[in-house]
């Protein structure tokens, strides 16, 4: 299709279009994709020879100093004058081996098979009275081999630097030049290496508190830690792909994980689609009443509906929860105008009750942060594009499918994307009002409201499941990145196609 | 002389290197102490209780006369606020920072066990504690053949509540007389049928019992007749199904929030025994409890059989006193204390000697639920896996659109145990 025809396309029409071809393109786009990631280890390959290669170039072109300095860190430094920077390095490597030789390798050594010694009950041989004679705890073995493994890494980064600038020392005194002061390489942090000194903080906390427990729960799912193998009185150990196996594994007679899985995902991405798509329209509907020309006492209005807000979601939830009970105020409420004869079970009857259920009642703590949003967007909508369609003769419907309606989507495309990825993990909601009923004997351990995230809590906290949990939540991250991958391509060739001034 | 003064830091820091670190200090191990000491030589002993957040006064005072027996050591106990529901997993959450001595749902023992993080009765006391307290709450304090806690409480469990006025003594004898009795005064009768503490009984009813767990931690059941827990699920659905209009499944709360209403909603409930005060209180004169009633099964009336948990004090094996601790918890659990929490709390004891004691004979919900206690399973052994299912199996035997028809019960009952042990 040619550009000019494209641009006579509807709205509607532009999307299918673009949804058909990011489709046709996919498998060139998946190739292009790999040969990315090909070309990106390929990079790093060649990265790391590259490195290695140097770093014995300049074992071999440097003096027996710099020679020194790759066996005692900041030798050569420390030759060519520079004692400050030689004493740092030198620390690190100290620092270093103390933590390996008193913490580290204790650990580590026993990170292949996560320990070997169950504990068990013995007799303490100074008194003769029963304890527990402790063994290897497999999780801190586990948690402090990682923490090995990176300080490894680490330690290992800082030794390459430090050879590094022990041959430039060298090269420095060689070129008949001073090597750099320790006081004037202080004030590069400050000046034209003041990027080193900001991110240094930010890193340092992001590797310890995000990354390191994000690799420790990672590697959780490849061991059988579970509650038939809990720390500290029993081993857990590598099972590889064991637990990923499991989930996928069709069984008969009790509720399979796979089917399980796979009914909780299916309703995960309908209630996602759901949620979000139900709180965008009727929040952006509300919005345009508020907005509508002749609508008094608007800002009244608006801060009606923004009061939700200011109630915790927590308290409206538990609040609708008891409300929506077999005697709760609904349920009274429908007896008493004579409507229902029986109390109905919003919650806890058939999977569709209860389904319809929560998603409605989504609506409730949604709409009101649509209605924020898109009022003020709504604002800024130019009259004159109003006017203009008028005088042609459009309708409001028109209006709103011609002008509004693109408007909004060009802007909020980011929002409704995040938003829908948040409902994909949306825990409170499920968690609160229903936890999950009405149960079923076909699932393991969830009802037919569980998402895949408030399945993966239960997992953790009621069964100790936590190897099932942490592969499940690999699996969650999977479905959302790549939803969030394919949606954001979407939206951008429609940003690079079409724009909105 | 720079260069030079480089070159000797140079050295140094090889020196450094090289130079091993110098062995660590010797261990000197704490020499044997006199045998006549309970305390085997501890002193300057400071200890951490866990107990409820209501009885936390009772065990500081407890604690202090504990302290009184002993005025030549330095002893100080601090009681601390902790649930016994939560304990266990508190304690395994971090055993160094937990209490020395805590009070726990005997349901978690198996897990304390397996985690390793319990010590076992101390033999000097091992014959005193099983004489003392009653065989089940011993049982339920035992894993492979070890006691391994002290026995706290003998009543955590739940028994039948009524409302005088509407429901007669003879009538509270069988669910189907209570139940009629209900309609009649267009009451409620309330129970927790979504809840697996209590939707057990729906099958243990018909024979079925706990078995512990074999190796792997898999929930083992005892050789239980299958038509016979269908026909006693089956029993109670349709009785649930017949009087829709009556029995309500809600929170236990539910029980005496809707007996303190006015008038009353709630006529008869099944109730667990730290709610008794409460319901008593409101219910004053009309106050009836009795251990829970019959069921028709079959033509016949059957006692209907329900779960009874014990409460136990256990000693961390981290303490850093185990001998103090374990002195504490032996006298925590004996018969005095027992009678102190009955009187100030209405814990039912599990000491037998405090069971025939006028404080608990004249306390009619506690001698309800140690009735009832003779027709129970104990809360032993129990796999997490367990309580899932036995929510979804009673949510299944009470709603009104669920078929009682036998081969549906017989379908959800071999889910139900086959979830339980995740086969």
């Amino acid at each position: 299709m040619k550009y000019i025809d494209y641009v006579q396309l509807n709205p509607f029409q532009k999307f299918g279009y673009n949804f058909k071809q990011f489709f046709v393109k996919l498998p060139g786009n998946l190739k292009k994709f790999f040969c990315l990631i090909g070309r990106f280890f390929k990079r790093i390959g060649m990265g790391i020879g590259k490195g290695v290669a140097n770093y014995f170039t300049r074992f071999v072109k440097g003096d027996w100093a710099t020679k020194l300095s790759y066996l005692i860190m900041g030798f050569g430094n420390a030759a060519k004058g520079q004692v400050i920077k030689g004493l740092l390095f030198l620390l690190t490597e100290v620092a270093y081996i103390a933590y390996i030789v008193l913490f580290g390798w204790k650990y580590l050594s026993k990170f292949n098979t996560l320990g070997t010694v169950e504990s068990g009950f013995g007799v303490n041989p100074e008194t003769g009275r029963p304890m527990t004679i402790n063994g290897d705890n497999s999780m801190l073995i586990l948690l402090y081999g990682i923490l090995t493994i990176v300080i490894t890494v680490i330690f290992f980064v800082i030794y390459i630097a430090s050879t590094k600038s022990a041959y430039k020392a060298q090269q420095t005194v060689a070129a008949g030049k001073k090597p750099e002061k320790f006081s004037s390489e202080l004030k590069n942090l400050l000046d034209n290496r003041f990027h080193v000194t900001l991110l240094a903080f930010p890193t340092l906390t992001i590797s310890v508190f995000t990354i390191l427990p994000m690799i420790f729960m990672i590697l959780i799912a490849f061991t059988n830690y579970n509650y038939q193998h809990m720390a500290p009185g029993k081993l857990f150990t590598w099972v590889g792909f064991g637990t990923f196996s499991e989930i996928f594994k069709v069984t008969g007679g009790a509720a399979s994980k796979s089917a399980t899985f796979i009914e909780l995902t299916k309703w995960t991405i309908i209630w996602a689609i759901f949620a979000t798509v139900l709180n965008y329209i009727f929040g952006m509907i509300i919005a345009l009443m508020i907005n509508k020309k002749g609508i008094k006492l608007k800002s009244l209005w608006r801060t009606l509906f923004v009061v939700t807000i200011a109630v915790p979601q927590f308290v409206s939830l538990l609040l609708m929860n008891q409300m929506l009970q077999s005697y709760g105020a609904i349920n009274v409420l429908l007896k008493e105008l004579g409507i229902i004869q029986n109390p109905i079970l919003f919650l806890n009857s058939t999977p569709l009750v209860a389904r319809l259920t929560v998603i409605i009642i989504n609506c409730w703590v949604g709409i009101p942060y649509t209605i924020l949003i898109t009022s003020g967007i709504l604002m800024n909508i130019p009259a004159d594009l109003y006017e203009s369609a008028t005088i042609d003769g459009a309708g409001p419907v028109k209006s709103f499918f011609k002008i509004t309606l693109p408007y909004m989507l060009f802007v909020t495309t980011p929002y409704l994307i995040t938003s829908f990825i948040g409902n994909i993990n949306n825990f409170n909601v499920i968690y609160l009002l229903t936890d999950g009923a009405p149960y079923s004997e076909n699932f393991y351990q969830a009802g037919y409201t569980d998402l895949l995230v408030t399945w993966l809590f239960k997992l953790t906290m009621t069964t100790q499941d936590y190897n099932l949990a942490a592969a499940v939540g690999i699996l969650v991250f999977i479905v959302c990145a790549t939803l969030s991958l394919i949606t954001f391509n979407l939206t951008k060739s429609a940003k690079n196609e079409e724009e909105f001034s | 002389m720079k260069r030079i003064l480089a070159l000797i830091v140079a050295v140094l820091m090889l020196a450094t290197v090289f130079v091993g670190c110098g062995n660590g200090g010797n261990k000197e191990t704490a020499s044997s102490s006199a045998d006549n000491d309970p305390f085997h030589g501890e002193d300057n002993i400071t200890l951490k209780v866990w107990a409820p957040n209501e009885a936390v006064e009772t065990f500081q005072a407890q604690c202090e006369d504990f302290i009184a027996l002993y005025p030549d050591k330095k002893i100080s106990i601090e009681v601390v606020a902790q649930g016994e529901a939560d304990a266990a997993t508190n304690l395994l959450n971090d055993p160094d920072a937990a209490a020395d001595v805590f009070g726990f749902a005997c349901n978690n023992l198996n897990k304390l066990y397996n985690a390793g993080v319990i010590t076992p009765v101390y033999d000097e006391f091992k014959d005193d504690v099983t004489k003392r307290n009653s065989e089940e709450s011993i049982n339920a304090a035992t894993l492979d053949n070890t006691l391994l806690a002290y026995p706290e409480t003998g009543d955590n469990g739940y028994y039948l509540v009524y409302d005088k006025s509407v429901v007669s003594d003879e009538d509270a004898k069988t669910l189907e007389g209570i139940l009629a009795a209900c309609r009649k005064a267009g009451k409620k009768f309330v129970m927790d049928a979504g809840n697996g503490f209590y939707s057990c009984m729906f099958t243990f009813t018909g024979g079925m019992e706990l078995a512990g767990l074999n190796e792997e931690g898999t929930q083992q059941f005892n050789d239980y007749n299958e038509d016979e827990v269908v026909a006693s699920m089956q029993a109670f659905s349709k009785l649930f199904h017949e009087y829709k209009d009556i029995f309500e499944s809600a929170d236990v709360s539910k029980v005496s929030s809707g007996m303190a209403e006015d008038p009353r909603t709630v006529a008869a409930g099944i109730d667990g025994s730290w709610n008794a005060k409460v319901v008593s209180e409101v219910l004053g004169d009309d106050y009836g409890a009795a251990k829970l009633p019959t069921i028709n099964i079959g033509g016949k009336d059957t006692q209907i059989i329900s779960m009874h948990g014990y409460k136990l004090i256990g000693v961390n094996y981290k303490t850093k006193y185990p001998e103090t601790s374990q002195l504490l918890a032996n006298y925590l659990s004996d018969e005095k204390c027992q009678l102190e929490r009955a009187e100030e709390r209405s814990w039912g004891p599990s000491n037998l000697a405090a069971v025939e004691s006028d404080v608990v004979k004249n306390n009619i919900a506690t001698s309800a639920i140690l009735e009832q206690a003779k027709h129970s399973v104990a809360q032993v052994g129990i796999a997490d896996t367990f309580w899932d299912p036995m929510k979804t199996l009673g949510n299944k035997v009470y709603k009104p659109e669920e078929s009682s028809e036998t081969a549906a019960l017989k379908e959800l009952l071999a889910k139900t145990v086959a979830n339980i042990k995740d086969e």
